[in-house]
């Protein structure tokens, strides 16, 4: 019998009781499957810890359901709703675009048009298996085609178009390259001769279709799962246009330089229309006066540089007509679109925290994570569950990818079979950290998807340990055994409901709280010196900027700039998010660096071993040293489910040029780590040999604490492996003593303990 | 043609298309059709990005000039000796193109081709020297004759494999010659020959302008076996069939994947057999008779030699092969018995030193071309870094070859730093601080490229691990390399660095 799956996502990532959550399943080779609700406790099951702990939670959904395989519609795409069917064409026509194609070798793609591939009918200018431009046509039994006889160049661009008459079946293809120094893979000095002009009569004519017209895909459809995109085409399409009559190639390139209205176009889709101050939607729109809009699919990447990008903006704001690129990729999802196996309306009264829907089918088990967060206060104390940071790493598969992975990660990759599985076949889309298959970063992700590793128990292949989210747990499950009383809310919430940190005394993050909107900064920032209490717990926070649209919390945007620990790097000119109209990258390098607001910053990663803390001479001044109450020695965690230490992974430092606030406490700090730590590349100028750990003093992790207006205060660990040490022996351990410390002081109302200490004089222990 | 002087070694470059980028390029179709008359595709110069037109498929310029000389020779050169020649090719090529569809495309070692001719021949001559039918009606019983007989012979089809079939196939042939010679009404009489069949061509006014007409009908016939031969080998049935083509495991993988190739073999075979008797019928329609030397076996052996010179399993090569064969037979009849001895040496030369008759030779020599290439390319190495010399022009990305010297260098220096006390060093700790010889090996191993690259596979996490190779394949799984199973992440990394060691040490 084959392998049985089951696998799934939910419509939200954060739900308030009272609301309802839909969970949405697929499974293979079963049609039926076991829904439980569980909180989850636990996640990492290194033997030095508790394992893997899950408390079901008795509810009116859970039982048996009815399951079967759900498909995703892959790609990115334009589909162009047209009502009134005007794209409908069934008689002569031409169209026109300015294209630019990444991978034209890959196989047939279409460019634009509308033909179904499962009816054998439509047109469609695309490009041939062997990275010819093509035009076909199909008259419901057989298609015919065009092919032009001067390949496609990768990365160039191109104003490709055809003009077919179909009363004597005479169809002229043609194209010839856009080519400045700055808009393509090559500049002029490469002898390429692109132009060309052919011309052939067709057999077959144009019969209609029932797909829809659209950029980038054709129809297609299978009894199993029926209609589906195919014949994806990678690449940036910018302006493009369409005629019902044929018209001469040289009418057509009005099209590049801007001359089309007199020639009353069917359509003329200028996708540099409603660019607005404040981000870019997901329309492309028709100025041509017949309202044929479309809209993307799977979120196609605009703000992208178009033929006529001069390079002397990088800023789509400043000169949006040069930023008429639409970028389109094969492989991009966004949104499963599933049907929904199970609707859970949470009960009032269900207490806050990390839930999954357990599903079950003969050896076939999955958690689908959610988050739950209470309606008001219910704790003195917030968890905010980094789920930006989640998304971003969201089905990563780094080390299937990049060859240096191994030199970045120290090891050998560590992989399951589930992984395997997925490399074989990632039709739930990638990860920030990777590259769509023309090699562009990958800058949106999605909640709406099944994620392989933003589940419990998941192990990074890349790094050897749990990372992001079953590593946070293990602070749930700290919590837990300490008895306090907490509540648990997430990126999201916080983006959803401004006043959220205000209601608690102190904020705990995650390990790896490193993706963070604007105005989640600014909530924070403001929360802080209002005399909130943050325990920042992690390490490489605060680091990039990741945007939202309104009402689609479930899709992040992330442009990786030109400096930063980085999976890949925007192109230049696109810098600039589509989402929010904001200069992506690391906050950093929008004068925002993470030690502005938490004291330390990120300074190296590693992933080979994980060392202890040792205290440094401020930890012993009165004002601090109630902190350290507890712990013998100087050397503290040198332990950890994390490479066996609480400093490490990835970690932060104390920097006073970097806005460390200047009266920070250098509590602690990790030395001695080997060369795979490597400095921050946003540290380097000159590169030079000493930038490895063991010849570099920037190498380190920092325990920081700073006091803030109205009884205020940051406490921040500096490294990833911090929250991995918290379960071992018992819970009771001397990180677990720092944290209670710091959690007991923090959770009491008014002034901190220390406070008093304002001097030098006397106040060491 | 291109102005320029291309050269390669020591021969002038074939012609280049001429590339006129100002001009719009028309593509011509052959009428009716969708097939380009010529098939040009352009592609860049790798060595000078100067754009190019490469004719990709110059068959059907070759079948059109090809054909069109063999129609257009006989006729022009007028004597009766040529045309009759060419006539008896051109029945004789469409025979053996329908025989290779029999032995190509359906996979059938039949030899009942005459036979079934025969049966078409005298089937339909009989009709029409005791009934009269005409014609055109000899032709349809033709057809139906030998479509039946075709059905009749593929029933042991499906029992009999290979030998066992020819055999009886070529049984068939000499009961058919028994029976035709005990049998008073197909002509036993007067040994088998059976005469005053309705002729298609009559007598017309001179004997050349007779055998001109006749040579254009044989003509005509070879091109309808031709048509029949291209619709069912490039067809669906065709196909399917090259699916099941050349071995058992084929033939299951065909009926795995949904694909009923003994049904189609048996369509093919059908069809080729009523075409057989069709040109049977034909046969003793335009010589006006039939004689018993179409069942025998010199008749069959020289067919098969035929195929066999022109190459297997190609129309092109039944046709060249008959029409040489032919020639040789019948031109020089003066040779008497020694025509046989040159046919039969030419069909040994090809079976001894072509892959596959003359059709095959063009690949065969090109393949010639490339080793001598290599070898050439190979004794002048010491010119060539770290790379088979051969490879070097297939790299488009040539940082791969900068790269490859480095990494011999480097390699170089890496091997010799092989020690126990390095691999036990390794063992002690495999991850963090490490010596410096160590820590270089290390970064090396971790940044090679993707392909075959080891990683460590978690079938039970703390409990059970094994070595795998990653595939740098999207969609192609990690390969496990050995059945070791180790019970600790270390155990497994300082595995995986003693392969790497390995390699390292044989590279």
């Amino acid at each position: 019998m084959a392998t049985i799956s089951v696998t799934g996502y939910t419509d939200q990532v954060s739900v308030k009781p009272g609301e309802t959550v839909d969970i949405k399943i697929s499974a293979e080779n079963t049609d039926s499957a076991h829904v439980e609700i569980v909180r989850l406790i636990h996640g990492d099951e290194h033997p030095d810890g508790p394992g893997f702990i899950e408390e079901p939670i008795a509810t009116s959904v859970s039982g048996d359901y009815p399951v079967h395989k759900q498909f995703v519609d892959i790609g990115n795409a334009v589909v162009f709703e047209d009502p009134a069917g005007m794209l409908d064409l069934d008689g002569s026509l031409s169209m026109a675009c300015l294209v630019f194609p990444t991978t034209p070798l890959k196989g047939r793609q279409v460019i634009m048009g509308k033909f179904s591939l499962e009816e054998t009918a439509g047109y469609a200018l695309g490009i041939d298996r062997d990275g010819h431009l093509a035009f076909w046509v199909g008259d419901g039994r057989e298609t015919d085609e065009i092919i032009s006889p001067v390949p496609l160049v990768h990365h160039t661009w191109y104003l490709a178009g055809v003009s077919y008459d179909a009363s004597s079946g005479e169809a002229t293809l043609f194209h010839e390259a856009i080519v400045n120094p700055y808009n393509g893979r090559l500049g002029r000095v490469a002898p390429f001769d692109h132009t060309s002009r052919v011309q052939q009569r067709l057999k077959a004519k144009v019969a209609r279709s029932t797909g829809p017209f659209m950029w980038a895909a054709a129809t297609n459809a299978a009894p199993a799962r029926g209609r589906f995109k195919d014949f994806l085409f990678n690449g940036k399409i910018d302006r493009a246009t369409l005629f019902d009559r044929a018209v001469s190639p040289d009418e057509l390139r009005g099209l590049s330089t801007g001359d089309l209205a007199d020639s009353q176009p069917l359509a003329h889709w200028d996708t540099t229309v409603g660019y607005g101050s404040s981000g870019i939607d997901d329309v492309v729109r028709d100025v041509s006066g017949h309202g044929l809009a479309g809209v993307g699919v799977h979120r196609p990447v605009r703000a992208m540089t178009g033929y006529n990008w001069s390079g002397r903006h990088d800023d789509w704001r400043v000169a949006p007509e040069e930023y008429g690129g639409i970028a389109f990729h094969d492989d991009a999802v966004t949104d499963c679109e599933w049907e929904t196996t199970v609707s859970w309306t949470v009960p009032e009264g269900t207490r806050s925290g990390a839930y999954a829907a357990r599903v079950t089918s003969g050896d076939a088990q999955d958690h689908i994570p959610f988050f739950i967060r209470p309606t008001s206060p219910t704790a003195p104390i917030l968890v905010l569950m980094p789920t930006n940071s989640y998304l971003a790493y969201a089905n990563e598969m780094i080390v299937h990818h990049v060859p240096v992975g191994q030199a970045i990660l120290a090891h050998a990759p560590v992989l399951t079979e589930k992984e395997a599985d997925y490399y074989q076949d990632p039709k739930y889309g990638r990860s920030t950290y990777d590259h769509w298959v023309d090699g562009a970063g990958v800058c949106f992700t999605s909640w709406k998807r099944p994620i392989l590793n933003i589940r419990p128990r998941w192990r990074s292949s890349a790094i050897g340990t749990v990372w992001q989210f079953p590593r946070d747990l293990s602070l749930i499950a700290w919590l837990e055994h300490h008895g306090y009383d907490y509540d648990v809310a997430t990126d999201h919430d916080l983006a959803a409901d401004r006043g959220l940190l205000s209601g608690y005394r102190v904020v705990l993050t995650g390990s790896h709280p490193e993706y963070w909107s604007e105005q989640g900064l600014d909530d924070l920032e403001d929360y802080i010196a209002a005399g909130g209490r943050l325990m920042y717990l992690g390490g490489n926070g605060f680091y990039w900027v990741v945007s939202y649209r309104d009402g689609e919390p479930h899709l992040m945007e992330v442009r990786k700039g030109e400096a930063g620990m980085r999976a890949w790097q925007a192109e230049p000119g696109e810098y600039y998010h589509q989402t929010s109209a904001e200069r992506g990258g690391i906050w950093r390098n929008r004068a925002r660096p993470p030690q502005k607001l938490t004291g330390v910053g990120f300074t190296t990663q590693g992933f080979d071993e994980c060392h202890p803390y040792r205290r440094m001479p401020d930890s012993y001044h009165k004002s601090v040293a109630w902190i350290f109450e507890g712990v013998e020695g100087d050397v503290f965690g040198d332990f950890g489910l994390a490479l066996g230490g609480a400093a490490g992974l990835e970690t932060e430092r104390y920097d006073l040029e970097l806005g460390t606030p200047p009266h920070t406490k250098l509590l602690a700090s990790s030395t001695g780590y080997s060369d795979n730590y490597a400095g921050v590349t946003e540290d380097i100028l000159f590169n030079h040999p000493g930038l490895l750990g063991t010849q570099n003093d920037a190498v380190r992790a920092d325990m920081t604490y700073f006091t803030a207006a109205n009884d205020g205060a940051v406490f921040s660990t500096g490294s990833i492996a911090w929250i991995s040490a918290l379960p071992c022996f018992g819970y009771e351990n001397n990180v677990s003593q720092v944290m209670k410390n710091v959690l007991d002081a923090f959770i009491k109302p008014g002034t901190l303990p220390g406070a008093g200490w304002d001097q030098e004089e006397k106040s060491w222990t | 043609m291109s102005s320029e002087k291309r050269l390669v070694g020591r021969r002038l470059l074939r012609p280049a298309w001429p590339v006129r980028p100002e001009r719009t390029f028309r593509r011509w179709r052959y009428p009716f059709t969708k097939r380009p008359v010529l098939n040009l595709t352009g592609k860049f110069n790798p060595i000078t990005l100067k754009r190019e037109m490469v004719l990709t498929d110059k068959k059907p310029m070759f079948w059109l000039v090809g054909l069109s000389a063999l129609l257009l020779l006989p006729v022009a050169s007028g004597t009766e000796r040529v045309l009759t020649l060419f006539g008896i090719a051109c029945i004789y090529a469409a025979i053996n193109v329908m025989w290779t569809l029999i032995i190509g495309t359906a996979g059938l070692q039949s030899f009942a081709t005459l036979a079934t001719v025969g049966v078409g021949s005298y089937g339909a001559g009989y009709l029409s020297v005791t009934y009269g039918i005409a014609w055109p009606l000899m032709l349809i019983v033709g057809l139906l004759l030998g479509a039946l007989m075709g059905f009749v012979i593929s029933l042991p089809a499906r029992r009999l494999d290979g030998l066992y079939y020819a055999l009886l196939t070529l049984g068939l042939s000499e009961f058919m010659r028994n029976f035709v010679t005990q049998s008073d009404a197909l002509g036993g009489k007067f040994n088998g020959a059976l005469f005053g069949v309705a002729k298609i061509v009559p007598t017309l006014g001179t004997p050349r302008l007779t055998q001109t007409v006749v040579f254009i009908t044989t003509f005509v016939l070879l091109l309808l076996a031709l048509a029949v031969f291209r619709a069912v080998n490039g067809g669906r049935i065709g196909l399917m069939l090259k699916t099941a083509a050349t071995s058992k495991e084929d033939e299951s993988f065909a009926s795995a994947i949904g694909i009923d190739f003994q049904r189609a073999r048996l369509w093919v075979f059908m069809i080729a057999s009523g075409a057989l008797g069709f040109i049977g019928a034909f046969y003793s329609a335009t010589v006006g008779g039939t004689s018993l030397q179409i069942f025998s076996l010199d008749l069959l052996l020289l067919m098969l030699a035929m195929i066999v010179i022109g190459g297997l399993g190609r129309a092109e090569g039944a046709v060249i092969g008959t029409v040489i064969v032919v020639f040789i037979t019948q031109w020089f009849v003066d040779w008497g018995p020694w025509r046989i001895v040159v046919v039969g040496v030419l069909a040994l030369l090809s079976v001894l030193y072509t892959r596959n008759g003359l059709f095959g030779l063009k690949a065969q020599l090109r393949e010639i071309r490339t080793r001598r290439q290599t070898l050439h390319r190979a004794a002048t190495t010491g010119r060539y870094a770290e790379f088979l010399p051969q490879e070097a022009p297939e790299i488009g990305d040539k940082s791969v070859i900068a790269k490859r010297v480095f990494e011999r260098d480097l390699r170089g220096r890496l091997r010799s730093w092989i020690s126990p006390d390095l691999i036990a060093e390794h063992e002690r700790k495999p991850l963090g601080q490490h010596s410096d010889h160590l820590e270089r090996m290390l970064n090396y191993f971790r940044k090679a490229p993707i392909p075959d690259k080891y990683a460590v596979y978690c079938e039970e996490p703390f409990a059970r691990y094994r070595v795998v190779a990653l595939s740098g394949l999207p969609g192609v799984p990690p390969r496990v390399v050995d059945d070791k199973v180790y019970d600790s992440l270390d155990a497994a990394y300082h595995a995986v660095f003693l392969r790497r060691v390995n390699d390292l040490r044989a590279s």
